[in-house]
């Protein structure tokens, strides 16, 4: 908005600087621009004639130690004259910001403007193209007012200081957040978890290949089955109903169908076990084992 | 008798129907009733709209905003007072309990005459300020109307204002030029998103104050676009403060007058009418009201909907959020469009937001847009809300907020030991332990032992 309305006003002055019928405009003669480094002796700096109601082409830059001195006499027509309005407008081409600073008038017209730099606003510290600095004088009446550029005003500012910025707040979206997950667990490649199944599993072939070499034998089987063959055979079953309920228990039943079913197997495992170990204990006490 | 009833109600519907979204009652503060034929067109415009339009001195002694404890009127409009206050009835304090209460107001200035100080107070504790003279008019010289105001360039003419930001909706938009008589200036607060402008001064512009006859402007707060003519707050209620820096902008001859700024060869009609209509169409809340519908939330794989809006989630569930949204547009509700470049969002907050999704339009109905989107819960169980806090510049505000529950998995819903190929191993000791103890039974209870050890027991 502030743009077209700048645009406007560009376009607004564009046909006000053709020859039209008013009788007077506004303009300015005898304007200089300098700028002086505090501490450096008098005579430094730059100074630079502004043509009257033209632009200086060169920019201006304004250090952080600089003063900023404009100088003009306003004029109306051709005579000077003391004008309501003698500003030097600063905008800021990119954002289409814009400042005006009064310049302190005599009743001749002579028109005087200190700027430093910490007169800027915090948004023109830094910008990205130079700013443009207009004269605007007019007053009221029928006379045309002036507002054309003066000069382009860079800031040179201590690159190694830095820009101070101003967080204000505004409602308006804001940046989307997505939530970072925690990695899910790893297992380690499958062909040395395979490695290490067959480990565990060669347990069992050594551990028969050793009792084997230690000369384990059945031999007692046939005693055990013909003076105790049921004890025996339901002692063994009911061990291996046991490890079944916990294989089933471990795949799909739960604790309560798993406990009456252990429960059960276990006192059939007590009674049979007794039995069963009590004939073993008579074949000790034969002297067999 | 429930006949009569309804038919009563009926009735007393067509009576109160009004374009407002929030009532139709309007209390006009004018001190001075011949100056209400200045603005007859105005008044005309509104009272078509469905407004109920009283009248009221400042220094009626009968005049109250509130009956009962509740606000007497839905709407203000105050013209500036001559005398150095509103009054009694019109204190700061009265008019900020009325704008808690949702009552929306619209203050006009002018520059004409002073600005009492107590408004001057109530504006700062809305964050409007004036110039510390209250009496200040805004000039420029490049943006006047040659035809009304040749010497003392105090009728401004500016171009229709735009989209306030990128991202926003233009209410107050359209063809024309806007003339703004003797225009009050004021500034904004810095950080406050409360308050946004509406039309700002040009860049050429400048506070300036007639009785104060120096030869130039030496010393000024604030200039060009810093100046505000036209600003608006909206409180976090939703209830809307408008200041109009020129109240004669609303008399009939500005709606109809021709203006004629220097430098362009032709006169062009004012667009103050279409203006005035939007402003306060916005102000009484006729545009941008924002209202939520259905809001719904549910397992993405609940396509039926089966179970909506559950209390309960787990950690790494698919949710699918949606929310309906109307817009209140001059009388009726239509379907809300995000503006380009905005985004309707999403949170999913415990303490901070672990999700701030972008919610899409996925479906649309008579009068209402339905936003949603999907995501899957964070990994972190607790009391999660869904929050959408849609605060926007001009738009009602939106903060719809829903608790849910997310737990973690329950023990039966990992994924079971045989599936991680890290457990085989694990596993596989366990089945030989197994077998082994097993094999140690039957050899424990058979086994002979060797020849040996039989002839040593032998002996």
């Amino acid at each position: 908005m502030k743009l077209g309305n700048s645009l406007l006003q560009l376009a607004l002055w564009g046909v006000a600087a053709l020859p039209t019928v008013t009788a007077a405009a506004w303009g300015f003669t005898d304007a200089t621009v300098s700028v002086h480094t505090k501490g450096a002796g008098v005579g430094t700096g730059s100074k630079d004639v502004i043509p009257d109601n033209k632009a200086l082409s060169k920019p201006v830059a304004l250090g952080s130690a600089d003063t900023l001195k404009v100088a003009l006499t306003a004029q109306e027509g051709s005579s000077p004259k003391q004008a309501n309005q003698v500003f030097l407008l600063l905008q800021d081409p990119e954002t289409g910001l814009d400042i005006s600073y009064p310049f302190s008038v005599k009743n001749n017209g002579k028109s005087r403007l200190e700027l430093a730099m910490k007169d800027l606003p915090l948004q023109f510290l830094a910008p990205s193209k130079p700013l443009e600095a207009r004269f605007l004088i007019g007053s009221f009446g029928t006379s045309a007012a002036y507002n054309g550029v003066a000069f382009p005003l860079t800031v040179a500012r201590d690159p190694n200081e830095p820009v101070p910025t101003v967080e204000v707040s505004r409602y308006g979206k804001l940046p989307e957040i997505h939530h970072i997950f925690k990695a899910d667990a790893q297992s380690p490649p499958v062909v040395i978890t395979l490695v290490f199944v067959a480990m565990a599993l060669a347990c069992l072939p050594v551990l028969g290949g050793v009792w084997l070499f230690l000369g384990v034998n059945f031999k007692q089987l046939p005693t055990a089955l013909q003076s105790a063959p049921l004890s025996h055979a339901i002692f063994l079953g009911s061990l291996l109903a046991i490890e079944g309920v916990f294989f089933l228990y471990y795949t799909h039943w739960n604790l309560f169908q798993m406990l009456p079913a252990v429960a059960a197997a276990g006192t059939v495992a007590f009674v049979s076990g007794s039995r069963a170990l009590g004939e073993v204990q008579g074949r000790r006490l034969a002297g067999l084992r | 008798m429930r006949w009569c009833l309804s038919i009563l109600l009926f009735c007393f519907l067509a009576v109160a129907h009004a374009l407002s979204s929030s009532g139709n009652r309007l209390l006009v503060v004018l001190e001075d009733a011949d100056d209400k034929g200045l603005y007859s067109t105005f008044w005309g415009d509104l009272e078509a709209r469905g407004y109920d339009l009283d009248f009221q001195s400042p220094k009626s002694s009968d005049l109250s905003l509130f009956k009962y404890g509740e606000k007497a009127y839905d709407h203000l409009l105050i013209l500036p007072p001559r005398s150095k206050g509103l009054g009694p009835a019109l204190s700061p304090k009265n008019i900020v309990d009325f704008v808690n209460k949702d009552g929306n107001v619209l203050l006009g200035l002018s520059g004409k005459s002073t600005t009492p100080s107590a408004i001057s107070s109530l504006l700062i504790e809305l964050d409007f300020h004036m110039s510390s003279d209250r009496s200040s008019v805004i000039v420029d010289h490049f943006n006047y109307d040659t035809i009304s105001a040749p010497e003392k360039h105090d009728v401004l003419i500016v171009p229709r204002p735009g989209q306030l930001r990128s991202d926003t909706k233009d209410f107050f938009g359209g063809e024309g030029v806007l003339a703004f008589p003797t225009a009050s200036p004021h500034t904004l607060g810095d950080d406050n998103n409360l308050v946004a402008p509406i039309v700002r001064a040009p860049a050429t512009a400048y506070s300036y104050n007639p009785k104060e006859d120096a030869g130039s402007v030496e010393e000024v707060a604030a200039t060009g676009s810093q100046l505000a003519i036209v600003s608006a707050m909206q409180g976090r209620n939703s209830a809307r403060f408008t200041l109009l820096g020129s109240v004669e902008s609303l008399q009939d001859q500005w709606f109809s007058a021709t203006v004629k700024t220097p430098g362009s060869g032709k006169k062009t009609p004012t667009a103050n009418r279409e203006f005035a209509q939007q402003l306060t169409a916005w102000t009484f809340k006729e545009t941008g009201v924002l209202k939520v519908g259905k809001v719904e939330h549910s397992l993405a794989t609940d396509v039926e909907l089966k179970e909506p809006n559950p209390t309960m989630y787990r950690i790494k569930n698919e949710i699918v959020y949606s929310i309906e949204l109307s817009e209140y547009d001059q009388d009726h509700f239509v379907p809300f469009e995000v503006p380009t470049n905005d985004a309707l969002q999403l949170e999913f907050t415990m303490l901070s937001p672990f999700h701030r999704l972008n919610l899409e339009p996925s479906g649309r109905t008579a009068n209402s847009t339905i936003y949603s989107t999907r995501f899957t819960v964070p990994d972190q169980h607790g009391i999660f809300s869904f929050r959408v806090n849609y605060k926007r510049p001009f738009f009602s505000n939106i903060e719809e907020k829903e608790e849910v529950t997310v737990r973690h998995f329950a023990h039966d819903e990992y994924p079971r030991s045989w599936k991680i190929t890290g457990g085989w191993v694990w596993i596989a000791g366990l089945w030989s332990v197994i077998g082994g103890f097993l094999a140690f039974v039957v050899v424990w209870l058979y086994s002979a032992p060797k020849a040996t050890v039989e002839s040593k027991k032998t002996q």
